[in-house]
């Protein structure tokens, strides 16, 4: 203990105030424990600051002038104009209202908010450095601790972030003024994302990325649809690529890549996102010193009720390891409260979905067919394109398709993959679907409204057992 | 050598679980595909398993007259050496110590079931694996019965259960500190259902008995709370007077522990309240606490039945019946029931509507050693004397033996119970639960009667209908019994 630190206790400490961190805190607090959450940053985390949220409101920002500007088809003539400071200025309203939201939701359930950053001291005791000069620290003795601290953008050699041309995934959401080149390293989730907005906003981007093509872990047809969408937009796509050093060029930059024969590459630019992936962030904390055993990634490993190691200690979210998705966090967090309140609580999901907001949206969940496959089922596909869709063309936005994975034997769903207008939203039914053990039939046989995208799921499920009406069965 | 597995069988109508009566096989018996190795008493009846193996028996895994889950392994084969060879060339490591076999065999069965569903993967909705969880239960292990055998809150309960009475303990989920009077009460209340007879002492907080018992209980000191029982009213726990009484006879109101069997000796005797016995008792408590029960009673003249059954009982014998009373009531009943439709009816409570069957399955209660049955005998409007009395005797020998089918006892509409087979005139049947009436026939004797102002003796049956009062009225009640009475008095009737 540092001399002078105030020592005060709690039953449940959450270090992390992220979507895993104060949903466990709050669900904490509503099982009757006093709870403290400690964050370093800002309530929130970085879904609500840094991620989710900030970036679906530059999507839909730019998505709304893209689509005006390209209505003729449907008689609309519009040449909208895009103020970025303004533009970030409604996005910033639109974060403020939600981690104010957070911190009334806190305080409303009775846990205890501290701004700091949590250090184990030992298996009971956190020591929470206050951020700004004079603020001290003061010690928390726990029964329990939650770790929520989340992940930063992975950074590569050469590339740091504190240089002014070089952005992370964070760095670009805050720029108020687009530049005319952008250099994206990486073709994830974050680079195509991030690639589609700038590109809506009229800036000139390039993508390099060392695979051999976009969203790696998505299949070729779901991805295809998206690439398809990137190249109308004019995004230039430069496969087999390392980016491996910048430097200053005049008023922008030169970024060189190498291939994997040595050959370089360069790209003019005037700045460069990097957009390689997320870390997990733990070392600060120091789980060591409380007997928390990390891997070589960093990642905390825990069990089915989202126990690290040591009995008493939690680890919840991206720092307990793959997929990195604010509602998986959630999820983890409010079993991990609810364990430590005495309830029967397990992470016990048949599926967790996943969404990308590139253009158009594709969300997964469950198996896919090789999955299926690989797994000792028999799959059987359901299959219905959105060009078939009434609702889906008469919003302009036909491409792609909802494909569903079922076994044989009884027609339980397996899996979705979805790539279309509204995939976020529509893969929800059957994310449900694979939860309640229901079949194709029992999705088949549930009216959808007319006329919807949710209609495609439906026909999709119709199309598996061949029974399919607007689209021809497979 | 491979081993090979056999698990107690889904038998269906949802029951989960059986006791094992008896096994017809011994450890080192040869035994050939099909050839019963078990009896297995469900809820509903006796079961032969047969074996699905050509081969030895290698271990029984249950006890006679233990409860058996449906889905656990109650016996294990040394099979042939076709399949022992390919075993052992799927898997050659697994050669070597007897002892491996075994585990070869789980290995093999954990395969079988991943076949079916891979990756341990369990279709069940998180509401179902929550109770599992809640309840302790490894929900991999849990049959469902559902579509595709998905499982539900109630097949998670139902194994729970079943897992509880075999191992014959009370409830083993961790109890949260706070919880030790809830979990004693449930050890008693276990108790209680594994054996009739009351041991132990129960610690309740509220008991519901009728003002009666509680008299009873004042003057015999008993304190009632501490009755074990595992009956309940409306949630709560229920005591009977004969609870009360057993309770008091075991020297409980002193509070003392249960005495051990050795010291009960000849005072007292524990049956299983399981089984069939279990399967009367709650129907028959479902029925009388659910219908409000009305009773008629009539006595019918039947001389002229008893002179016609004798004329044609000769006949029927020449062609290989015998021909009974019963199958002329059968015919009695189902005209009465054609006139009084209401009598031949279900309540839906749900629907809230009164079902009206126009079809005659008629349902003879049996006595058999092991309690109460009752076979239905199906379509008897559709059927000759002959073939009724044919069918009756057939359903009632297997019904004793219990080697009738749950199917062969479902799908009644309305009872006949004849109480009579053991003397005594009138009682007071109980519906079988959701018909809606209940016909129970005295002894056949003579009986004085009045004819023309005279005393003279006659043939009479003595006639107890039990009605579903909300259902039936007592007016539709005695009407029913006079056209019963009308074709057993004048037996020719019915040729109409």
């Amino acid at each position: 203990m540092v001399v002078g630190d105030v020592t005060t206790g709690t039953e449940v400490l959450v270090v992390g105030a992220g979507p895993g961190g104060y949903v466990a805190a709050i669900r904490a607090a509503q099982n009757g424990l006093d709870t403290t959450l400690v964050d370093r940053d800002a309530y929130g985390g970085t879904c609500l600051n840094y991620g989710c949220i900030p970036s679906k409101a530059l999507i839909s920002a730019t998505d709304v002038a893209h689509d005006a500007r390209n209505a003729e088809e449907m008689g609309v003539y519009a040449d909208p104009l895009i103020r970025a400071d303004e533009m970030q200025e409604w996005k910033a309203g639109v974060v403020d209202q939600l981690t104010s939201g957070v911190e009334k939701l806190c305080k409303a359930n009775g846990v205890n908010l501290i701004e700091g950053e949590a250090t184990f001291v030992d298996d009971s005791t956190a020591r929470i450095a206050h951020g700004g000069e004079g603020q001290g620290s003061e010690s928390i003795e726990f029964e329990h601790a939650i770790v929520a601290t989340g992940s930063r953008p992975i950074q590569i050699p050469g590339f740091e972030y504190a240089d002014d041309p070089v952005w992370s995934s964070r760095d670009a959401l805050d720029v108020e003024e687009p530049p005319e080149k952008l250099l994206v390293v990486g073709a994830g989730y974050i680079g195509m994302e991030l690639s589609t907005v700038f590109a809506k906003m009229g800036v000139d981007v390039t993508v390099v990325e060392m695979l051999d093509g976009i969203l790696p872990g998505y299949e070729d047809d779901v991805s295809r649809v998206v690439k398809k969408r990137a190249d109308d937009l004019g995004i230039d796509f430069n496969f087999g690529e390392a980016a491996s050093e910048w430097v200053e060029d005049g008023d922008g930059i030169v970024v060189t890549t190498e291939d994997e024969d040595g050959e370089e590459s360069t790209y003019d630019a005037d700045k460069v996102l990097v957009a390689v992936g997320r870390q997990p962030v733990s070392e600060s904390l120091d789980p060591e010193a409380a007997g928390v055993e990390v891997d070589e990634h960093g990642f905390i490993a825990t069990d089915d009720q989202a126990r690290t190691n040591v009995d008493n200690i939690y680890a919840v979210g991206d720092v307990a390891g793959e997929p990195m998705l604010a509602h998986k966090a959630s999820k983890e967090g409010i079993v991990a409260a609810e364990v430590i309140a005495g309830e029967p609580a397990a992470l016990d999901q048949q599926a967790i979905p996943a969404a990308v907001f590139t253009d158009p949206e594709i969300a997964t969940v469950g198996m896919t067919e090789a999955e299926a496959e690989e797994a000792g089922f028999e799959p059987k596909i359901g299959q219905f394109p959105f060009r078939a869709s009434g609702r889906a063309l008469s919003t302009g936005e036909s491409e792609g398709f909802v494909r569903i994975v079922a076994e044989q034997e009884a027609d339980f769903v397996l899996g979705a993959q979805i790539v279309g207008p509204e995939a976020s939203e529509l893969i929800a039914e059957l994310t449900l679907a694979i939860e309640m053990g229901a079949t194709l039939e029992d999705v088949a046989s549930t009216v959808h409204t007319h006329p919807t995208l949710a209609e495609a799921v439906m026909e999709a499920a119709e199309n598996a057992n061949d029974e399919a009406i607007h689209t021809l069965n497979r | 050598m491979a081993v090979k597995e056999f698990k107690l069988p889904d038998v269906g109508e949802g029951i989960a679980e059986g006791e094992l009566v008896s096994w017809l096989v011994s450890v080192g018996d040869t035994v050939s595909e099909g050839e019963i190795v078990a009896e297995v008493e469900t809820d509903k009846a006796l079961v032969e398993v047969p074996s699905r193996y050509d081969g030895t028996v290698k271990e029984l895994f249950a006890e006679e007259g233990q409860m058996v889950p449906v889905g656990d392994v109650i016996i294990s084969f040394d099979v042939g050496d076709a399949e022992g060879g390919d075993a052992a060339a799927e898997a050659p490591d697994t050669e070597g110590e007897p002892g491996d076999s075994v585990d070869e065999a789980k290995t093999e069965t954990e395969e079988a079931a991943a076949a079916e569903t891979p990756e341990g993967r369990v279709f069940a909705p998180p509401a179902a694996r929550r109770l599992a969880r809640e309840l302790g239960v490894d929900i991999t292990d849990v049959d469902g019965s559902g579509p595709g055998g998905r499982i539900s809150e109630a097949d998670v309960q139902a194994h729970h259960d079943a897992a509880e009475e075999h191992d014959g303990t009370a409830d083993e989920t961790p109890v949260t500190p706070g919880e030790g009077e809830a979990a004693e009460s449930t050890g008693a209340s276990a108790d209680a259902t594994a054996g009739a007879a009351p041991s132990g002492t129960a610690s309740r907080e509220t008991t519901l008995a009728v003002p009666a018992t509680r008299a009873l209980a004042k003057d015999l000191g008993v304190d009632i709370d501490a009755v074990p029982t595992e009956e309940t009213r409306e949630g709560e726990a229920f005591v009977t007077e004969e609870r009360l009484r057993a309770f008091a006879e075991s020297g409980g109101e002193t509070a003392e522990p249960a005495t051990s069997a050795a010291d009960e000796g000849a005072r007292e005797e524990t049956v299983p309240y399981r089984g069939v016995r279990r399967t009367i008792g709650d129907q028959m408590a479902a029925s009388k606490y659910t219908a409000p029960h009305v009773t008629h009673h009539d006595t019918a003249e039947i001389d002229q039945l008893v002179e016609t059954r004798e004329g044609l009982k000769e006949t029927a014998e020449e062609k290989g019946t015998r021909l009974t009373y019963m199958a002329f009531v059968l015919k009695a009943v189902v005209a009465g029931l054609k006139e009084y439709p209401i009598l031949n009816s279900e309540l839906d409570e749900e629907e809230e509507v009164i079902r009206l069957k126009n079809y005659y399955n008629i349902g003879i209660a049996v006595a058999t050693d092991a309690g109460l049955m009752v076979p239905v005998v199906k379509n008897v409007d559709e059927k000759g004397l002959l073939e009724l009395a044919d069918e009756i005797s057939d359903l009632a020998s297997r019904a004793r033996d219990r080697s009738i089918k749950p199917s062969e006892m479902q799908g009644g509409t309305f009872t006949i119970t004849n109480f009579g087979a053991f003397g005594g005139e009138y009682a007071t049947p109980i519906i079988n639960y959701p018909e809606t009436a209940i016909i129970g026939l005295g002894a056949i004797e003579q009986r004085p009667v009045v004819d023309d102002g005279e005393v003279v003796a006659a043939h009479t049956l003595p006639l107890s209908l039990a009605i579903d009062h909300r259902v039936i009225d007592g007016a539709e009640a005695a009407q029913f019994t006079n056209t019963v009475k009308e074709y057993l008095a004048e037996p020719t009737k019915l040729l109409l």
